[in-house]
């Protein structure tokens, strides 16, 4: 009796296997819905004609909440989105082009005295600034409430100045185009110092969409 | 004989027994209805063979984007946290404690408004020449950062021992050597060449030819 209960038992554990085995954790892709999968194909597209090029490319991912910093299709490095928000008009679905980055203060070598007593260093780059691309995009960095309350108000604060600038232009001008894009990204400190350390004049990036956007 | 047949009987009623909890279940996962038939959710439905051709074409587009890396060696640089990576495909074959460039700007005093900027360019380059004993030729800075007036014998430029046993270009005068400040490595404190120590200088020498791709961000 204890045989066949052990026998059924084990069957029924068999069965349960059988339907809950498969992928460890299968990606975004293999459950996504239609939107996700061709989101995926297009910014591959482009992709592969950034790779074709000897360049260091930015991949803003906000499906899988992650900057990576690319080159030739290889990873180089990869700096976690902890929240974003997109606001405004604008087209994402392009290669965009840095044209301004934060301002770095750079100190001053003088004769005479040792150049390495004062270099520059990754926490010397700001964690909290706004990258500007062509075609009309702003990418506002700054890092989380809990990390630094001060950058994080003032980052918001500068977007809500934005708006009503913008808003007031839209509004004399009716050109719904003044409004661009604007891509907010909540990065750690670190992660933000990094991005700024790493970017670059006419750095090209691309933007993969969630399929929320 | 009774007594096989039973345990005949019992192992045939668990198969089914297993049947029915496999299709119990895979009906709460929507993927089999009471009835047995295989039945899709209302949006697969419809986009069922396009999403398949869509996933088909996402994992050829990722096999052309593999193509696009470097096929053998290449050389990652990290200028933000000082580290370079020798790596062939997915596979790093060293990891070096770097220092890369300052940052620092400095004056020239021969041309107003014109200066040095001390950075390690980023982007993509390529090995270019590989030199053993190399002799620093000091540039006209090395000897205005010292409080130095700039000498006009060029012999007097010549400096051996300066970078170590090798030196590996990578174009306009940037260089991957070795160094005497074994100290400062991990630090940003070059004037945009890439400091090695001599035992990691020695692997990346023999990893490198010329040709292969130096990758810096």
């Amino acid at each position: 009796m204890n045989r066949v209960c052990l026998a059924r038992c084990a069957t029924l554990l068999l069965a349960f296997l059988t339907m809950t085995a498969g992928p460890a954790s299968p990606s975004s892709l293999e459950t996504g819905d239609f939107e996700t999968v061709r989101e995926a194909n297009r910014v591959l597209e482009e992709e592969i004609k950034l790779a074709a090029r000897p360049q260091v490319y930015l991949l803003v991912d906000c499906s899988e909440r992650v900057v990576l910093i690319k080159g030739r299709g290889v990873e180089l490095y990869r700096l976690p989105i902890i929240d974003w928000r997109l606001s405004g008009e604008g087209p994402l679905a392009v290669v965009f082009r840095l044209l301004v980055r934060p301002p770095v203060v750079r100190p001053k070598a003088m004769p005479g005295e040792d150049p390495s007593s004062d270099p520059i260093d990754l926490h010397d780059m700001p964690a909290d600034y706004d990258l500007v691309f062509d075609p009309a995009l702003i990418l506002a960095v700054a890092p989380p409430l809990s990390e630094q309350p001060w950058l994080w108000a003032k980052s918001h604060l500068r977007e809500w100045w934005r708006h009503v600038v913008a808003w007031v232009r839209v509004t004399v001008t009716a050109d719904q185009a003044a409004l661009g894009a604007h891509l907010r990204l909540t990065l750690s400190e670190e992660a933000a110092q990094s991005l700024a350390w790493s970017v670059t004049d006419g750095m090209p990036m691309l933007i993969r969409r969630a399929t929320s956007l | 004989m009774k007594r096989f047949s039973a345990t005949r009987l019992k192992i045939v009623r668990g198969a089914f027994l297993a049947l029915g909890v496999t299709l119990a279940l895979a009906a709460c996962q929507g993927g089999v209805s009471r009835d047995g038939e295989v039945r899709a959710s209302e949006p697969e439905q419809k986009q069922g063979p396009r999403i398949e051709q869509l996933r088909a074409r996402h994992a050829a587009l990722q096999r052309q984007l593999s193509q696009r890396a470097p096929d053998g060696t290449y050389i990652i640089v990290d200028t933000a946290r000082n580290r370079l990576y020798v790596k062939r495909r997915e596979v790093v074959l060293l990891t070096a404690i770097a220092s890369t460039g300052s940052g620092t700007i400095l004056d020239n005093p021969d041309r107003p408004g014109a200066q040095w900027v001390f950075d390690t360019p980023r982007g993509e380059f390529a090995i270019q020449s590989k030199l053993a004993n190399p002799v620093w030729v000091k540039p006209d800075w090395a000897f205005l950062e010292e409080g130095l007036d700039v000498p006009t014998d060029p012999l007097q430029r010549l400096e051996p021992g300066m970078l170590g046993e090798y030196a590996l270009g990578f174009g306009s005068g940037y260089f991957i050597h070795g160094t005497l400040y074994t100290r400062l490595l991990g630090k940003n404190v070059t004037h945009g060449c890439i400091r090695l120590n001599d035992e990691d200088l020695r692997a990346v020498h023999r990893l490198s030819r010329i040709g292969t791709p130096v990758i810096i961000f």
